[in-house]
């Protein structure tokens, strides 16, 4: 363990203006979606305080990825037409941009491969939910998929500093990368992406989803399943090439998540060997 | 002469010739790379899956039909076969998974049946960079037909054509 790698990580995550800003409006909208209470026009009120926003849910609206057909003028219509789950997807892939697409040091990922992987997790991970008759967890699951990865982009200079010494550490000790990340650095990244989604205020299943879908098995009961399938979409993802760092395929494929889906051999082959097709269907929102 | 690096995407075969340098990035997928050494062009074929299951409509996507595809391709382009000679690279696994998911296996099988399919069409497999836990990046360049594999945090260079 480097202790002063571990000490400078802390106080990194200690200090809040260090950690990626996320504007308001995204954790606004991601708590209201869960309140009874809110009703469609507070969320559309509170969008149209951010004109940027604004224009940009609507341009995304009629996106390939999103659009139902007929061309969206407002965001009243946007709400009523997909829903505020889907406006919250939106408002999310809008947001995490600016602080997902960029290289990736330590992990020696190019610009934009991080943030198109958090889209390809996002789609996948949707179409697990969906494919398994979870309807009800499909949009958190789109939007854990996103930024499931968010800790890589604060932790990522450490691992540059230290990244032979968590290679030895997986091969010698036989564990997977992020166990030698925290063996190593005394963090994970998914740590880091937890510290993040508390500094945003995001609700708990999504700080589940970034803490354990690398090891689904320790996830909490009630999260379990929304961790399985960014789990799985994420596996499915590097295996592919997509968002494959230096930490290559140095993780774990957990039956645990396989089993609490209950995905069969047969719909996670399809589901790789449709990753073609779907990297095209989000190349409108990259 | 500049280099112009072509990005290579899953499922996909590209041609190309000097002095262009093909560049894909690999996880359990594997890379064929094919090279005439006198004509100096050569092409990459990024496989995702060992046999076609679709029967035809996306031929990129799997060895035992991205190959031959790649082959006739360059061979139109007025490579001849006698001077073809192969490298591949990737089809690695992951790190930790139980032996019943057959997801598991998809690398070996890739590496399997991309020799496989090298062998039928007569095609030398000079060099290989395969299996293992690592992402790997390639560049494979048509000046020479040499190829660079980048994993975990090294590089290796493949010099036979």
């Amino acid at each position: 363990m480097h202790a002063q790698i571990k000490q400078r990580i802390e106080s990194t995550i200690n200090n809040l203006a260090a950690l990626p800003t996320m504007p308001e409006i995204a954790s606004k909208i991601l708590n209201m979606v869960n309140n009874p209470d809110v009703s469609f026009k507070d969320v559309a009120e509170e969008i149209s305080k951010d004109q940027s926003m604004t224009t940009n849910i609507l341009k995304l609206c009629n996106s390939a990825y999103f659009s139902r057909g007929k061309e969206i003028t407002s965001i009243d219509r946007a709400i009523v037409t997909l829903g505020i789950k889907e406006i919250t997807s939106i408002v999310m892939v809008i947001a995490a941009k600016p602080i997902l697409d960029k290289f990736v040091i330590g992990y020696d990922l190019g610009k934009g491969e991080l943030w198109k992987q958090g889209l390809m997790v996002a789609n996948l991970a949707k179409k697990i939910a969906v494919m398994k008759n979870r309807k009800d967890i499909a949009d958190v699951v789109f939007t854990g998929g996103i930024i499931h990865n968010v800790g890589k982009t604060v932790i990522a200079i450490y691992v540059q500093n230290t990244y032979n010494d968590i290679i030895n550490e997986v091969k010698t000790k036989n564990i997977t990368f992020n166990e030698a990340e925290k063996s190593i650095m005394g963090y994970s990244h998914q740590e880091i992406s937890e510290k993040i989604l508390e500094k945003w205020n995001f609700p708990p299943v999504l700080r589940a989803i970034v803490r354990y879908y690398s090891d689904p098995e320790n996830a909490p009961e009630q999260y379990r399943a929304e961790v399985s399938a960014v789990h799985i979409a994420n596996t499915i993802s590097i295996m592919a090439g997509i968002g494959i760092g230096s930490d290559g395929l140095y993780h774990q494929l957990s039956s645990n998540a396989l089993d609490s889906l209950k995905i069969t051999n047969a719909e996670l082959e399809d589901l790789f060997s449709k990753i073609p097709e779907m990297g095209k269907q989000i190349q409108d929102l990259a | 002469m500049s280099e112009t690096l072509l990005n290579v995407g899953v499922a996909q075969v590209r041609l190309a010739k000097e002095p262009t340098v093909l560049r894909t990035i690999l996880g359990s997928c594997v890379g064929i790379c094919i090279y005439d050494r006198i004509k100096k062009i050569g092409g990459l074929a990024h496989v995702l899956l060992p046999l076609d299951t679709a029967h035809g409509t996306n031929p990129e996507k799997y060895a035992d039909t991205a190959i031959p595809l790649l082959v006739q391709m360059l061979l139109k382009e007025g490579a001849k076969k006698e001077f073809l000679s192969a490298k591949i690279a990737g089809g690695a696994s992951m790190f930790k998974f139980e032996s019943n998911v057959t997801l598991g296996q998809i690398g070996d099988r890739n590496i399997e049946e991309s020799k496989k399919m090298l062998e039928k069409l007569q095609i030398p497999l000079l060099e290989e960079d395969t299996g293992g836990n690592a992402g790997r990046v390639i560049d494979f360049y048509l000046m020479d037909g040499h190829l660079k594999v980048k994993a975990a945090g090294q590089e290796k260079i493949y010099y036979k054509v």
